[in-house]
């Protein structure tokens, strides 16, 4: 029955940084941003073909905003009649994925024409995307019929390095999706991020940083796009050894042990007899001077 | 004659065992019977060795005490002599009624606490069979560490552990049996005689004031059972009844002051629904009752009061010392109303129906608000400072532009987005043995081996642990008995690798072979084996 069938949700989150990718094309040029968002299309439309209940969302995720692909504000689904006569794709294609790939491609074409250089603005917004991303699956999941269950994960295509500063929203965007039982799967094309493998393990989805790019579409399809379910069943790369330990506050090195300031819980490498961070004193008792013992001298019989 | 040491606490004359003649002999921690005219014991049994002890019934020819032990023999006393048989051996059963119970408790109670702690504790039971059936170390050395800590913890416990109760049916288990003509025989044990002196103090006092001075045991008992107040009608009680005063005691006790919250009136609840009028009509309560009202009530009344002495009595161990405080605070409270002497509960009810809370003004706890001069540092992650890749400003416009200028004409071409080279070199990075898929093979070893050799391994830690334990709280070695438990300990060590660690390594090696699972447990004894060495060594340089 259509209606018993269990709504599965795929969110992509598509990193479009354009001074990444922008030099990311004077080095490499047979992988650009073109081929990255075909390689993107061919998965969703792959996901939509999977089930007829399958729901889909794109997210660009560029310096200045975080901006919906699929769907659009501006379409609605029973609009086909009137794209037709636009947009006729004469390949006989399921018309539901050829509408979403113009418009998808409509949608990147707008983004990037109204990208204005700004110079401090070079961080990809990762952790916004994910929050929109979280949203979305919040919303459509007030918006099901009743009795009907919904799975939803996030897949983030991730091209740019990870920005420190963004640190704190992202681990808040990460125990929320896990306390919504939304899996994150990372992508990951070029440098490996510490915050996506965290992202990963703490939610239960699968972390891969491909050595090909020309072959993305290959991994997004083997690795990707089954559902968390399926994944069990199949012999998928194993889990990346997180790297968990924290960074000194004094010095940011990554450290097992350390010392911690019990008022405000700021992390030391080194002790230091005030806190910097809220200035408590602390005293460490010195080991007392033991008397030493004198030997009694025995008496030699 | 080993008699001659231990003193003797009761010597009785003229006592057969197996139709011979003799003497039987009570002392301080065993029962002997020796024959006429021989000197030594042919019987003799340790107090804790005896389970039971059993008598003839009175009717009988032959006086006889029988003793049963643990292991299930029996010995049979006949006491043949004539003048004073019976009290010899009454005598002799109430000794023995006193000291058995002394030496039950000493010997058993060891052996069940050792049961009881292997039944409980499987790891233990596991860690027992390793290691004291397999003779790795003696049962002494196992059970020296462990029985003290258990004890200790036992001995809390029992201290919390509840009171039986009292079934509220035990008058009625008595069930008298007709004894053939008008005669009625009641089956009293010692658990009802304690029921009923626990319910009925009173009883027990009068038992305590009669006998033995006045009446037998039997007499007093037949007294009360012929009492009324024993039975159903108590109204004619002008006898000459011991009884009676307990009788006007009860009635005394009121039933209300069980109800310790003064608040509530019992005497304002009616059993009545709403007739006429629905509850307008306020017919004042009727005094006169007809006799048959009567007769019920009383007969209500001694149900209520059976059964507030019977939940008394369950409270009653509980509160020993406080328990008379509160039963005088209780009837006092309700004779004397006056406020000097209002009990707590009426204060804190009304305390409780005046006040509330919330509408109290804050008083809490007052606190430091913290301080932080650079509370920017939490919010970076522990992501290390890296040499960030610099990019000017120009760069960024020219990667902007191209951006731009590509995705302008951007369209989406899905028949090409891969060459079929690309495609099959992923899937055999992805395959098992590929490129990306290295770590998985490391992780199986706990599927590789068998779940009996993992348990099997466990239980090997668990007794090189129990071992290594007992070795390295030897150190520092200060009394000579320290220095021969670690010679013990090293012998032990010794003895559990050969015996139990190589045959396990063979076996492994013989079924798996490059897993090394016994590495780490190896390692622990081999520095166990170091110490012991350098321990060795400095001693004798001591010595010379």
């Amino acid at each position: 029955m259509a209606s018993e069938d269990e709504i599965s949700l795929l969110v992509i989150v598509v990193d479009v940084n354009p001074i990444w990718w922008g030099q990311h094309a004077q080095r490499e040029p047979e992988f650009t941003l073109s081929k990255c968002l075909d390689a993107v299309m061919v998965m969703a439309n792959s996901h939509l073909v999977m089930t007829r209940s399958n729901k889909l969302a794109i997210i660009a995720s560029h310096c200045q905003e975080s901006h919906f692909l699929y769907p659009s504000k501006h379409w609605k689904a029973g609009d086909v009649t009137g794209d037709d006569a636009s947009s006729g794709s004469g390949d006989g294609k399921y018309e539901l994925l050829s509408v979403a790939n113009d418009l998808i491609a409509e949608e990147i074409r707008n983004l990037m024409a109204r990208t204005q250089v700004k110079g401090h603005q070079t961080d990809t917004l990762l952790a916004g995307s994910l929050a929109k991303a979280l949203c979305y699956i919040h919303r459509i999941s007030k918006e099901l019929d009743a009795g009907q269950d919904m799975k939803s994960r996030i897949l983030v295509v991730k091209a740019a390095e990870d920005c420190a500063l963004q640190y704190m929203n992202f681990m808040n965007v990460i125990f929320a999706a896990q306390k919504q039982n939304v899996l994150i799967d990372a992508c990951v094309l070029d440098s490996d991020s510490g915050l996506l493998q965290q992202a990963c393990d703490i939610t239960g989805g699968l972390y891969l940083r491909i050595p090909q790019k020309t072959a993305l579409v290959q991994y997004l399809l083997w690795v990707f796009l089954p559902d968390a379910d399926q994944r069990s069943q199949l012999v998928l790369p194993p889990p990346v050894h997180v790297d968990y330990r924290a960074a000194c506050f004094c010095h940011r090195n990554l450290i097992e042990i350390g010392y911690v300031c019990s008022v405000c819980l700021s992390i030391f490498c080194n002790f230091s007899p005030i806190c910097t961070t809220c200035e408590t004193a602390f005293k460490i008792p010195l080991p007392q001077m033991m008397k030493p013992k004198k030997k009694k001298l025995k008496a030699a019989n | 004659m080993a008699a001659l040491s231990e003193e003797v606490l009761l010597v009785v004359k003229r006592v057969r065992q197996r139709k011979q003649d003799g003497t039987l002999y009570l002392m301080t921690e065993r029962i002997a019977w020796g024959p006429e005219g021989k000197d030594r014991f042919t019987v003799s049994h340790l107090y804790a060795d005896i389970r039971c002890q059993k008598i003839s019934p009175d009717g009988k020819a032959k006086i006889q005490l029988q003793l049963v032990l643990h292991t299930g023999e029996s010995t049979t006393f006949h006491f043949a002599n004539e003048s004073t048989a019976l009290k010899d051996r009454d005598a002799a059963k109430d000794l023995l009624q006193q000291l058995l119970p002394k030496f039950k408790k000493k010997a058993n109670k060891e052996l069940e606490e050792k049961n009881r702690m292997l039944q409980e504790d499987p790891v233990l039971f596991q860690l027992y069979k390793d290691l004291v059936v397999s003779q790795v170390i003696s049962a002494e050395e196992f059970w020296a560490s462990r029985l003290k800590l258990n004890s200790v913890d036992h001995a809390l416990s029992n201290n919390n552990k509840q009171e039986v109760g009292i079934s509220a049916a035990f008058l009625a288990d008595i069930r008298p049996q007709t004894d053939g003509c008008n005669g009625l025989k009641y089956n009293l044990t010692s658990d009802i005689i304690e029921s009923i002196f626990r319910t009925y103090p009173a009883v027990k006092q009068k038992y305590a004031e009669n006998v033995p001075h006045n009446l037998t045991e039997k007499e007093f008992w037949t007294r009360f059972f012929q009492s009324h107040y024993f039975h159903r009608d108590r109204i004619n009680t002008g006898q000459q009844d011991i009884f009676s005063e307990c009788a006007k005691q009860d009635e005394k006790v009121s039933h209300l002051s069980c109800v310790k919250n003064p608040m509530v009136d019992l005497m304002s609840l009616e059993d009545k629904t709403l007739d006429e009028g629905y509850g307008s009509l306020t017919a004042l309560p009727n005094s006169s009752k007809t006799v048959k009202e009567n007769s019920n009530s009383a007969i209500i009344k001694r149900f209520n009061h059976h059964s507030a002495m019977v939940l008394a009595a369950g409270l009653r161990k509980v509160e020993a010392s406080s328990d008379q405080a509160s039963e005088t605070s209780s009837t006092d409270g309700n004779s004397r109303d006056s406020d000097f002497f209002q009990p707590p509960i009426k204060k804190v009810k009304l305390q409780e129906a005046i006040e509330y809370e919330d509408l109290q003004n804050e008083s809490g706890p007052k606190t430091i608000a913290l301080n932080l001069k650079k509370s920017d540092r939490y919010s970076h992650g522990p992501v290390p400072l890296q040499s960030h890749h610099y990019s000017t400003s120009q760069d960024i416009i020219n990667s902007v532009s191209c951006i731009q200028e590509e995705i302008s004409c951007y369209k989406p071409c899905l028949t090409r987005v891969m060459s079929s080279s690309a495609a099959s070199s992923a899937i055999t990075a992805l395959s098992p043995g590929g490129v990306l898929m290295q770590a998985g093979a490391q992780q199986t070893i706990s599927q590789l081996v068998s779940t009996d050799v993992q348990s099997e391994l466990k239980h090997l830690y668990t007794a090189a642990g129990e071992l290594l334990r007992h070795f390295w709280s030897c150190f520092p070695v200060n009394t000579p008995f320290l220095e021969e438990k670690v010679v013990k300990m090293q012998s032990n060590l010794e003895r559990f690798q050969s015996t139990k660690l190589h045959p396990f390594q063979e076996k492994i090696q013989r079924e798996y072979l490059s897993t090394n699972l016994t590495n780490h447990v190896e390692e622990m004894i081999q520095a166990a084996y170091n110490k012991f060495h350098a321990w060795q060594t400095r001693r004798m340089l001591r010595k010379t």
